[in-house]
């Protein structure tokens, strides 16, 4: 019995001392990937910002309005959000090859799970951003269409147009992640269709001299109104 | 490019009808289709080449036509001319007198004092060609026919005489000028933008004062054209729409001579261009703006202001009373700045936007928009379109209400007023937009320096 | 060589226009003579010239340069005599030449026996012969032509103490037309000349044979009906000769010269002529087409004369005052150049001595559709002499050679009616007919080929003209045609090299060929036939279907 055991005990501590052996190489070429992950990564932010710098792409990003949005998000600019995204997801992907490296039984299949889902997320962000640029740019078009015209209820006709590019935007990235589709569509239907039809029967009854104005200057009798402010050129 | 060109066909008196069957194949790097090459060779090197941008009205087309050959016939007869009309279709046949049944014999006496051939030269396109295309194809031609003088006139303008045309020409082609622009006899109250905002503002600026920027006809020097076809602006949307603008500036911010010539009244057709305030503002101040932006280096370094020469009056103002409602403009003032609240603190300086705040509270027969804070807001508006803190052409639009209010401001304040004290208040809003202008400087360059 | 016989031969002419007095002198008293120009009859043959008009050459006191006429029926005897004049005239039609002399209607000299005695009393037979007034005020506002030197269309005669009407100078007293002993005296004048076989008469200012009150006295219907009756019977009495009418005005109001045919043959086309100038320093053929399109059909035993220069000012009353000032201004800068509404200048100096300009317009004038006409020493490219008084700078002699006195004549120099030119650029050393004759490539000898050219194809004296109108203005192009023949005429008016499309599709097929070096060019077909030219260069083509 007692060899038994020291057998026992010789085989565990052999197979202990195999997989520490068969482990190590596997954990330190992790390591390495990793590492070199970071290396790569620091090298492409630092690319990337070379070039977005030389594209200009903080002007226009500042002019589109997308860095007012980004802003708020306590980024200082596109150029940064790019690099730093370009960073990150350069080093994710390689810590996700240096952890596939390892063989540990799941984490493979798990991580291939992950790399699929990886453009959906990316396609979902980008939809939620230029939705939310969208918003942005149409609720102030309409704001100042209606300013400028002399309408009162300026800015409820723009947080209105707000409104909707939101709903329809979550809606998107939503369904674009196939996050509770069938929910989402439906959702979105009922409350899209019911403001159209609130909006129309507003505008229908309410706005009766709204569109009769509207129709009297698309058909050319504008006269009445300009003429009451100076000309000014 | 994307206009579609068919074909041009030149007109002189009696030729007849040659039309090519020849395809107007584009030659590269070219906006000039052969047909149109090909007839501007045949008139040669002029003297005088006057412009006209057809709004397709044959009536007034052929108006302008006929005053337009008066003028050579009476200011220029020894000297070589030709008339440029940019997308009028073939408006030429027969008569480049533009006589109709009854003209003949006007015609014919219009011929008999005239030395040379004027030709007539009509540049046909598939769709209206946009304004800046217009013009692009006229200062072509004149460079082309090395014009020594030239004008661009608008047949809309319905007062469009003989000596009308000439005062535009003559001081190119006598004196030497190289840019001519036109003075009017206005109402006190008529073209307050261009007197309040873009002729002082454009004078402090580029350090030279033109009052009548956006105007539908003035004169220029082959080299001006020339200058001004060499830049590669063409493609931008504020110069497709109004490049008349573009065109002053570029004149005044170098170093062309620039005069002024008083012309009489300005009128307009039923068919001119529309005056929707919006559509005025993008064409006018956004221009203004995009205008400072390009051409950066060369006011920022401007010291000191040079007058322009006035050929005429400086100035007519007239008295007439006029029918508008101040109180809707105050109210669209008002609604306005309360409205854009959150656009105008991202545009204005804190101290400027808190003032706004405090005179939009004033009651109406309070209410004044001083010129000092006229001037901020203008130079707040010119640094954040440079910066382009928002979207650009939101951020001209933001500023109309602000204009609504400064012309309220105006009128109730110059309701009384005479010409010679409205010419004395104009000038100190000059002065004060030169006051101001290290305070321009400053914002232009502050973030400038932070983004860098 | 025997003269064809031909009623119409003045539409295919080229005339020489001379004075006796300028041309040669052999008898070496510094005037030309009718010896000394019989001498020269074969450098005229030459140079193709097959009509010679003369310039007055009758006994006169010379203060109008002759057209001042004491004796119309003899000759100045410093041109030698009656004699000399009619053997001149048989070599000139030994030659194939003929001859046209002046017939100055309107006015003699005041030293004609006819005015001698119709001014000595107010009683006499020829009182009547001459306009008479006992005031001033007659026929008021009537325009006076030498506006330089007459003040008034009246002067005062202190012997019958009343005014006689005189157009002209003062001492070129009006012919009374309403009294017909003046149209018999003169018909008997015209005989005389014709008895001796002389060809035509040029009638020197026709429109101003009589005078109405309340009208301008010109172009009046009583002076056609005078021209009517000389006609009938000169075509009754002398069929084949030709009468040609120097009448300054609008072709309009010229155009009734000719009648249906039945007074003048041939007339100038005065307003024709500034305007070829105009065109050429304007480099626009505006003004060439205007005049044309104002120039009415003729009868068709009609013809226009055309010339570039001739022995008086360059015309410039049948022009606009905005023509008349640009004219001035480019082709008469020195108001010494000018004298009463023309410029008193030659050919060549009004085109600055540029030899394709000169040219150019010699080839107009050999193209348009008229007779030409040669002023004296233009086919040389003579100077003139601005300093001289009134037009006597473009009346200079003639420059044959290089030796004394331009080889006019062997008198002293000081002797000569009037100096040569010996300017360095005009002068005679460098512009004569001995030194132009040895370079084939002269301007003489061009304007030989020229004219024979044109006399090779009756088209160009006898054929329509329809002007072609291409784009470019500076070309000045037209189509002559006679019957089968058809010339094509293409003239650059620029400075500057042009190119030029011309629709020729009504002559689809035909082959232009260039008449004077004869090459072939391409076929007309339905695309514009594209020409260029250099700086005033001319092209004539023969189009021809082979």
């Amino acid at each position: 019995m007692r060899q038994t055991i020291l057998q026992g005990l010789e085989q565990a501590y052999s197979n202990l001392v195999r997989m520490i052996a068969d482990f190590i190489p596997r954990f330190l070429v992790m390591l390495i990937v990793i590492v070199l992950g970071l290396l790569v990564a620091f090298a492409l932010k630092y690319i990337l910002r070379i070039v977005l710098n030389l594209t200009k792409l903080d002007r226009v990003s500042e002019e589109a309005g997308a860095s007012r949005i980004l802003r708020i998000a306590h980024f200082t600019s596109m150029t940064a959000l790019l690099s730093r995204s370009i960073f990150w997801l350069t080093w994710f992907g390689f810590i996700l090859i240096g952890l596939s490296v390892l063989g540990v039984a799941g984490l493979q299949e798990q991580i291939s799970r992950l790399f699929q889902f990886l453009p959906e997320v990316f396609v979902g962000i980008l939809i939620l951003f230029l939705g939310l640029l969208t918003a942005n740019f149409l609720s102030r078009t309409a704001l100042l269409a209606a300013v400028n015209a002399g309408h009162r209820s300026a800015k409820v006709f723009s947080w209105s147009i707000r409104f909707l590019v939101w709903i329809l935007t979550i809606s998107m990235t939503l369904e674009e992640l196939g996050v509770a589709r069938q929910t989402v569509i439906s959702a979105f239907s009922i409350i899209f269709g019911a403001l159209m039809f609130g909006l129309a029967i507003a505008f229908g009854l309410g706005g009766q001299d709204l569109a009769r104005q509207l129709l009297e200057r698309y058909l050319g009798n504008t006269k009445k109104a300009k003429d009451n402010e100076p000309q000014p050129l | 490019m994307s206009d579609e060109r068919r074909h041009y066909v030149a007109g002189s008196f009696g030729i007849p009808q040659f039309e090519s069957e020849i395809s107007s194949a584009l030659a590269e790097d070219t906006i000039l289709a052969d047909d149109l090459l090909r007839q501007l060779m045949s008139v040669g090197e002029v003297d005088l080449l006057v412009g006209i941008i057809s709004h397709g009205d044959a009536i007034t087309d052929r108006h302008a036509f006929h005053a337009i050959e008066q003028s050579f016939q009476e200011h220029f007869t020894r000297e070589r001319a030709v008339i440029i009309n940019v997308g009028g279709g073939d408006n030429h046949e027969g008569d480049a007198s533009g006589a109709a049944h009854g003209d003949l014999a006007e015609k014919n006496m219009l011929f008999a004092r005239s030395l040379r051939t004027v030709h007539r030269v009509s540049a046909d396109f598939s769709a209206p060609p946009s304004a800046g295309l217009a013009l692009r194809t006229i200062l072509t031609a004149a460079d082309l026919l090395r014009a020594r003088a030239c004008a661009m006139v608008s047949p809309g303008t319905t007062n469009l005489t003989p000596d009308r045309i000439a005062s535009l020409l003559n001081p190119v082609f006598r004196e030497r000028f190289d840019f001519v622009a036109p003075l009017y006899t206005r109402h006190k109250f008529q073209g307050l933008l261009a007197r309040n905002l873009l002729y002082p503002m454009s004078r402090a600026i580029f350090c030279r004062g033109i009052r009548e920027l956006y105007s539908d006809e003035w004169g220029f020097s082959g080299r001006l054209a020339s200058a001004c076809l060499s830049q590669d602006v063409w493609h931008e949307e504020s110069i497709k729409t109004r490049p008349e603008a573009w065109m002053a500036i570029s004149a005044i911010s170098s170093d062309f001579r620039c005069c002024q010539a008083f012309l009489g009244p300005k009128l307009q057709s039923a068919t001119g261009p529309a005056t929707d305030i919006v559509e005025v503002f993008r064409h006018t101040v956004g221009n203004l703006f995009w205008c400072m932006e390009s051409r950066q280096s060369t006011w920022l370094d401007c010291k000191r202001s040079e007058s322009v020469k006035t050929l005429g009056p400086e100035q007519e103002l007239t008295s007439e009373p006029a029918d508008l409602d101040r109180h809707r403009i105050f109210e669209m003032f008002r609604n306005g700045v309360a409205e854009l609240e959150p656009i105008l603190s991202s545009i204005l300086d804190p101290e400027t936007h808190a003032e706004i705040k405090d005179i939009v509270a004033l009651e109406e027969s309070a209410f004044r928009f001083g010129p000092d804070l006229w001037v901020r807001t203008l130079y707040d508006f010119a640094a954040s379109h440079h910066h382009a803190v928002i979207n650009r052409d939101h951020l001209v639009q933001a500023l109309i209400p602000l204009y609504r209010g400064m012309t309220f401001s105006f009128l109730m304040e110059h309701s009384d007023s005479s010409a010679a004290e409205m010419e004395v208040v104009n000038e100190s809003l000059c002065v004060e937009f030169e006051r101001r202008r290290p305070y321009l400087i400053e914002k232009w360059k502050a973030k400038m320096e932070v983004k860098s | 060589m025997a003269m064809q016989k031909d009623n119409l031969w003045y539409k295919d002419a080229v005339i020489y226009q001379l004075h006796v007095r300028t041309f040669s002198d052999s008898n070496a008293d510094g005037v030309g003579d009718f010896a000394g120009l019989t001498q020269r009859l074969d450098y005229l043959q030459e140079l193709g010239i097959t009509a010679i008009w003369l310039l007055p050459f009758f006994p006169s006191p010379l203060r109008d340069d002759g057209y001042d006429i004491s004796d119309y029926t003899s000759v100045h005897p410093s041109y030698g005599s009656l004699d000399d004049f009619k053997a001149f005239l048989l070599a000139a039609h030994d030659r194939g030449m003929r001859i046209i002399i002046e017939m100055v209607l309107n006015h003699t000299s005041d030293q004609h026996p006819w005015f001698i005695e119709s001014r000595s009393s107010s009683e006499n037979s020829k009182r009547d012969w001459y306009v008479w007034s006992q005031t001033d005020v007659r026929y008021e506002g009537v325009g006076i032509i030498f506006v330089d030197t007459e003040v008034s269309n009246w002067a005062w005669d202190p012997i019958t103490k009343s005014y006689y009407w005189h157009r002209f100078f003062s001492h070129q007293p009006d012919l009374n037309f309403d009294n017909p002993a003046v149209l018999e005296a003169l018909w008997e004048v015209m005989t005389f000349w014709l008895d001796l076989g002389i060809d035509g008469f040029r009638f020197d200012a026709v429109p101003y044979l009589v005078e109405r009150e309340g009208t301008s006295c010109e172009n009046l219907p009583e002076t056609h009906a005078i021209i009517r009756e000389l006609r009938k019977r000169l075509d009754l009495a002398y069929p084949g000769k030709m009468l040609l009418a120097e009448a300054n005005n609008l072709p309009a109001n010229v155009r009734a010269y000719f009648g249906n045919g039945d007074e003048f043959h041939t007339a100038f086309h005065f307003p024709l002529m500034p305007r070829m100038f105009m065109s050429v320093k304007l480099e626009d053929r505006k003004p060439i087409i205007d005049i044309f399109e104002q120039t009415p059909e003729i009868p068709d035993n009609c013809q226009w004369c055309i010339f570039l220069r001739n022995h008086d000012e360059l015309t410039l009353e049948m022009v606009t005052d905005i023509e008349r000032d640009f004219m001035n201004d480019e082709y008469a800068k020195d108001k010494t150049m000018r004298i009463n509404r023309g410029i008193r200048r030659r050919l060549a100096p009004m085109m600055d001595n540029d030899r394709r300009r000169i040219e150019l317009l010699n080839g107009l004038l050999m193209s348009m559709p008229g007779t030409p006409i040669v002023y004296y020493g233009d086919e040389i490219g003579m100077g003139d002499n601005i300093y001289l008084g009134d037009r006597n700078g473009v009346r200079t002699p003639m420059q044959w050679d290089g030796d004394a006195n331009a080889g006019f004549s062997t008198a002293d120099p000081e002797r000569l009616y009037s100096p040569v030119i010996s300017n360095a650029v005009y002068g005679y050393q460098a512009i004569n007919v001995e030194s132009q004759k040895r370079s084939e490539h002269s301007i003489l000898c061009w304007m030989k080929s020229l004219i024979k050219l044109r006399n090779s194809f009756p088209v160009f004296g006898r054929g329509s003209i329809q002007f072609l109108k291409p784009a470019n203005h500076r070309v000045l192009a037209y189509v002559r045609q006679l019957g089968e023949e058809t010339i094509l005429v293409v003239n650059n008016l620029s400075s500057s090299a042009q190119a030029v499309e011309l629709d020729m599709r009504r002559f689809k097929g035909l082959i232009p060929i260039e008449m004077f070096g004869r090459n072939m060019f391409p076929r007309f077909g339905d695309l514009p036939y594209l020409l260029t030219l250099g700086p005033y260069q001319f092209y004539w083509f023969r189009l021809r279907r082979i």
